[in-house]
């Protein structure tokens, strides 16, 4: 009876405590959402911060993004398209490579790689500003950290993501269109039909919409998780695991609401 | 005063003090920047020349460019020092210096930057009772 009594007691603080860092989440996100539309915010300094952010999450990485974008689509169209001639579903093989690589697998792994460079960064930063105190620095001299440190993250990821899946996607379409007619015009035309027919409206913008919610998810919750961290120093690895592990969850959530939304 | 008291200080005062550190990421040079640039919102290069001035009339230009962890505790309490001017609020105060000043023989290091500095508004300093007889020896080789 003990026993089951503890269980619930416990069952009941985990879920009381997700409620309460969704809802941290949900009120960061608020706060950030309406300085985002405050004009004041836009000044040349939040500007300039968000650029310096975008370059660092983003283009530092290009080369090394681009490479491993480049040997995974090879690798991805190698496979759909042997499968797909040995099943006699050549014609689909255009379709196939499509759906799978620029949909559904390059937005995700982009959101994994940034997720692993950038979230984890972020997360550690931001606790470790938290312990050490920085933040209270800040507010002191009035410098506000939301429009200085957190906002430009939020957007910086936001972009970043959304660019580099859309970069991964054309190189992907590329490696597609070379794998399946090689270096001849012969394809063009029913190769760029099939990606008409694909790339509607909706398909698009919920593309967009994916991969925005992908940026989000690996800037805001390092941040939260890293402002949620007490101030003890050996806290801060503890945070940054728990900052990843949310990370990782809710890149898989969205992920699964896009497929299931698509496809059922 | 009581220290707890000092935290508790309000928006008319500057505080240098080894509970409000630096951002470790940024330089010297930016740290004092920020505050010309968030606060009255100047453009870069205008608070960058602002927080240069500040450092170069404080006698130490040369710390411009370094990061928190590469100074030493002297150069750091300088960083806080300017950062703390170019708010430009009517008191300054420093809590505890030989927390942050303890390679220097502070009550000496703290006289010579304030006649460096010239600036108006009123220094106040901090400090347990025991260390009184430091500032008295400043007074006395004076």
């Amino acid at each position: 009876m003990h026993f089951l009594a503890a269980s619930i007691e416990s069952l009941g603080a985990k879920v009381t405590g997700w409620f309460a860092v969704a809802y941290g989440m949900a009120a960061f996100l608020g706060r950030a959402g309406r300085l985002l539309l405050d004009r004041a915010t836009w000044n040349r300094a939040t500007f300039d911060v968000v650029v310096k952010q975008v370059y660092f999450t983003a283009v530092q990485i290009l080369h090394v993004y681009l490479g491993y974008v480049l040997v995974i689509s090879w690798l991805m169209v190698s496979i759909i398209l042997s499968t797909a001639r040995d099943f006699g579903l050549t014609e689909f093989a255009s379709e196939m490579t499509i759906r799978v690589l620029v949909l559904e697998l390059l937005p995700f792994l982009t959101a994994l790689f940034i997720a692993l460079r950038s979230g984890s960064a972020i997360n550690t930063e931001v606790a470790l500003m938290q312990v050490n105190n920085e933040l209270d620095a800040l507010a002191h001299c009035k410098v506000p950290p939301m429009q200085f440190e957190f906002l430009p993250r939020l957007i910086g990821g936001v972009i970043s993501v959304v660019t580099l899946s859309g970069l991964a996607g054309l190189l992907a379409l590329l490696m597609g269109y070379l794998a399946i007619y090689g270096l001849t015009p012969a394809g063009f035309a029913p190769y760029t039909q099939t990606i008409a027919k694909i790339f509607d409206f909706q398909i698009v913008a919920g593309l967009i919409a994916k991969c925005a919610l992908f940026g989000l998810a690996v800037t805001l919750i390092p941040v939260t998780a890293g402002l949620e961290t007490p101030k003890k120093l050996f806290m801060v690895p503890v945070s940054v695991l728990r900052g990843m592990m949310r990370v990782f969850l809710a890149i898989v959530a969205i992920e699964v609401v896009s497929l299931a939304l698509k496809y059922i | 005063m009581l220290l707890a008291a000092v935290a508790a200080l309000d928006d008319d005062v500057a505080r240098v003090s080894h509970e409000l550190p630096l951002r470790a990421n940024l330089s010297a040079l930016d740290n004092i920047a920020l505050i010309p640039l968030y606060q009255r919102h100047l453009g870069a290069a205008e608070s960058a020349r602002q927080a240069m001035d500040l450092l170069q009339r404080l006698g130490h230009a040369g710390i411009a460019p370094l990061r928190d962890p590469d100074m030493t505790p002297a150069q750091r309490f300088v960083t806080k020092l300017a950062r703390a001017l170019i708010l430009k609020r009517p008191r300054l105060v420093i809590d505890r210096p030989g927390a942050m000043l303890y390679d220097v023989p502070y009550p000496v290091f703290i006289r010579r930057l304030a006649s460096h500095a010239d600036l108006a508004g009123t220094w106040e300093i901090y400090d347990f009772s025991w260390n009184q007889a430091l500032y008295t020896q400043v007074h006395d080789t004076e």
